[in-house]
């Protein structure tokens, strides 16, 4: 089996309750931007579910040029072991030059064992994917390889990045960080070729039984897990005004959290505050809106990855961590911000 | 020199020491439980004149010198940490600058109910950035266009008497200068600030180690509108004002240190001659005379260098090394005196009505307010080396 056999940059199309996961959308638009640089262009997504077939016009729209379908009352929830052997079979019969799993909880279980099947190599949790040449400099006596994938992640709780290739085997695999890669503007006169595929189902002793599957509800939220954190600090006013900071949450799917001031006020529960005495959190987004950026509150938040700060008081010593800040009154700043941003959302899934 | 002290201070540390065993001494205790400021007890030393003792008569004071006010504050200290830090922030940092810095005028407004008892004062200086290096204070005053109002924000914390007190001596910046080489340098100037002012709110009560029954709080100012008479001192001129209104305050802290340190003393002797351990009591064992033998000499050094600085308090125009060599040794005093006091009682001494866990947990904060020891460490250097 030659490398030159695999073409083609395939993704796994994500779904749950045979509804297409937003992953599966990011990873299209990733894989049509990757393909733009290969020799084969075309770009296909595997569904692989019970009574999916419908979904593959949703994936045409978004960008696949083919749809492969795995339909089979075995794969009606997720399972590892019915899973794995659906995705490793269409890679073995299909022969791709690029996989891409979306690092799902199912993405973070699927792609490991589906890559030690078909025996090749995969990098996880990927921020960064191109198409170049591996090494990226010429060694001499090395040959110099071209077009390969080049998939980038952070490393060491995110203390260094580095960039792997995997030029001797293929598909070459990635999971990819969900939120990070751009779904295409949806185009529904798009149509995909669609080719059914069933490698056939054995259930054995390795299938797993799913006796309940829970949806969590959680009454308070937990802000060290969230990925986008809109903090309040006494600045916000009152309680009632909180329902900015909220609308905007809502807006960016991320979760409320305050300032130690706010608690003892008791305008919220302990749980969300965050700071020296309360929780340490490293969203990617944190949103320091009137809070006066304290060192016993910035403790808890600098690691965030982007801060952004609004506050009336350009001299409050938020914005010397923020790495974006606006001077001006929180009550005028936030609904324009939350508008902007669901007209921005609104525009990038095409509604 | 004349170590004796004159019949007057005499009379006066008897009366002093006889409020503290009827009125203090009692409910101790109980304040260190509720965590409750000790309302009634004020209100009866406001009405004794205890609140204004340094402060002349014709301003509604006792017209005494700074070392009967430093004996009041020992006396109390040696039977409630609580009650001392009362008096001695109300009198050294509230009446003490408005006596030295303000106006005539101010002085007829706010020092007179201050100094007779009818109001209680605080002062309100650290931020939330700005504890050791006072300088890093955010709150800012701006003059209205009129001239005729300030207008401050932002917030201070850790306040004793927060929230209790009427009057509120508060530093601000109200000034941003380049100094020759262009760096930015702020001015603060002090203000005299009224509680019920609109925009003035009390936002966290601290929950402390101890001095349970003072009232430590945060002040938060928004938008809030002073007159511009109330401007104390010179505009610009509030961080020396802050500086010097510490250096009295820190003879005050001395003084409760001693005191909490001879309180903590008294007890002791008298549990050892009591408490019997092998057939005699445990004040017959060499270790129980040695320790006891340090300690009352560690705190008579440290009642001659407290009264020292109360002398230069009331001859010198500046007393700010006098008052850091007596601060930090007093207070280091009274933390290791109370923690021996405490092993010395044995397993008592962790029970809270033997009373010297209290006095171990209240000596603690003596080395950290009004400048910690290393900050008195800073100013005594500063001066041999300069």
């Amino acid at each position: 089996m030659a490398l030159e056999d695999y073409k083609g940059v395939f993704i796994f199309a994500q779904q749950v309750d045979n509804k297409i996961s937003p992953i599966a959308l990011e990873l299209l638009g990733k894989a049509n931007d990757l393909a733009k640089d290969l020799d084969d262009k075309t770009v296909t997504a595997v569904l692989i579910g019970s009574g999916v077939k419908d979904l593959a016009d949703e994936l045409a729209a978004y960008g696949a040029d083919r749809v492969i379908v795995v339909d089979d009352p075995e794969l009606k929830d997720y399972r590892t072991e019915p899973y794995a052997h659906a995705l490793a079979s269409v890679v073995n019969e299909f022969k791709p030059e690029i996989l891409l799993v979306g690092a799902t909880a199912i993405g973070r279980d699927l792609g490991p064992r589906v890559s030690a099947r078909v025996h090749t190599g995969l990098t996880a949790d990927c921020t960064q994917l191109e198409i170049g040449d591996f090494p990226l400099i010429a060694v001499p006596g090395q040959e110099q390889k071209h077009k390969q994938l080049l998939m980038t992640r952070p490393a060491f709780g995110g203390n260094t990045i580095a960039t792997i290739a995997c030029p001797d085997y293929r598909p070459q695999m990635a999971t990819v960080r969900p939120g990070v890669m751009q779904k295409l503007t949806p185009d529904n006169s798009r149509k995909a070729e669609v080719v059914e595929f069933n490698p056939g189902f054995v259930p054995d002793n390795c299938y797993t039984e799913i006796l309940k599957i829970v949806k969590e509800v959680s009454s308070v939220a937990d802000i060290q897990a969230a990925k986008i954190l809109v903090s309040g600090g006494r600045g916000v006013g009152s309680p009632e005004n909180f329902k900015l900071l909220d609308d905007l949450a809502e807006v960016l799917h991320g979760t409320v959290s305050c300032s130690r001031a706010v608690v003892d006020s008791g305008w919220k529960p302990k749980d969300l505050q965050v700071g020296q005495t309360g929780k340490t959190v490293r969203p990617h987004v944190y949103f320091a809106i009137g809070i006066s950026g304290a060192i016993q509150h910035v403790a808890g938040m600098e690691e965030s990855d982007i801060i952004i700060a609004i506050n009336k008081d350009e001299n409050a010593p938020i914005f010397d961590v923020a790495d974006y800040g606006i001077v001006g009154d929180l009550n005028k700043v936030v609904p324009l911000l939350t508008e902007k941003l669901k007209a921005a959302i609104a525009a990038k899934a095409g509604a | 020199m004349d170590f004796q002290l004159s019949k007057e201070h005499e009379m006066a540390r008897s009366l002093f020491k006889d409020f503290a065993e009827k009125e203090v001494k009692p409910l101790a205790i109980e304040v260190d439980d509720t965590h409750e400021f000790p309302r009634e007890t004020v209100s009866k030393m406001q009405k004794l004149g205890f609140m204004g003792i340094p402060i002349p008569k014709e301003y509604g004071g006792q017209g005494c010198d700074p070392l009967t006010y430093v004996m009041c504050v020992e006396e109390l200290a040696k039977v409630c940490g609580t009650t001392s830090v009362i008096v001695s922030a109300h009198t050294s940092l509230c009446c003490d600058p408005i006596m030295t810095f303000g106006t005539e005028e101010q002085k007829q407004k706010y020092l007179i109910p201050l100094a007779q008892g009818k109001l209680l004062g605080a002062f309100g200086l650290t931020e939330p950035g700005a504890g050791t290096d006072a300088q890093g204070v955010q709150t800012k005053a701006v003059l209205s266009e009129d001239g005729k109002e300030w207008i401050l924000n932002g917030s201070k914390c850790f306040i004793t008497n927060g929230k209790e007190a009427d009057i509120y001596i508060i530093i601000a910046y109200t000034d941003i200068v380049e100094d020759k080489r262009g760096r930015k340098q702020k001015k603060f100037s002090a203000f005299i600030v009224e509680k019920n002012t609109p925009g003035f709110t009390f936002g966290t009560k601290e929950n402390k180690m101890g001095i349970h029954g003072s009232s430590t709080y945060e002040l938060i100012f928004q938008d809030m509108h002073i007159p511009a008479e109330n401007l104390l001192g010179a505009r610009g001129k509030g961080f020396p004002i802050a500086m010097h209104t510490l250096d009295g305050g820190r003879i005050g802290i001395a003084a409760q240190a001693l005191g909490l340190a001879e309180g903590a003393l008294d007890r002791t002797i008298a549990y050892v001659k009591e408490r019997k351990q092998f057939g005699r009591s445990i004040a017959q064992f060499q270790n129980t005379q040695f320790q006891l033998a340090n300690m009352a000499t560690q705190i008579e050094a440290a009642k001659l260098l407290v009264y020292q600085a109360a002398d230069a308090k009331k001859n010198k125009d500046r007393y700010s090394v006098e008052a850091a060599k007596a601060k930090l040794f007093a207070a280091e005093t009274a933390m290791e005196v109370t923690t021996k006091c405490v092993q010395l009682f044995g397993g008592y001494g962790y029970i809270k009505e033997y009373e010297v866990e209290r006095m171990m947990r209240d000596a603690k904060i003596t080395e950290i307010y009004e400048g910690t020891s290393e900050v008195q460490r800073m100013v005594i250097s500063g001066d041999l080396l300069k």
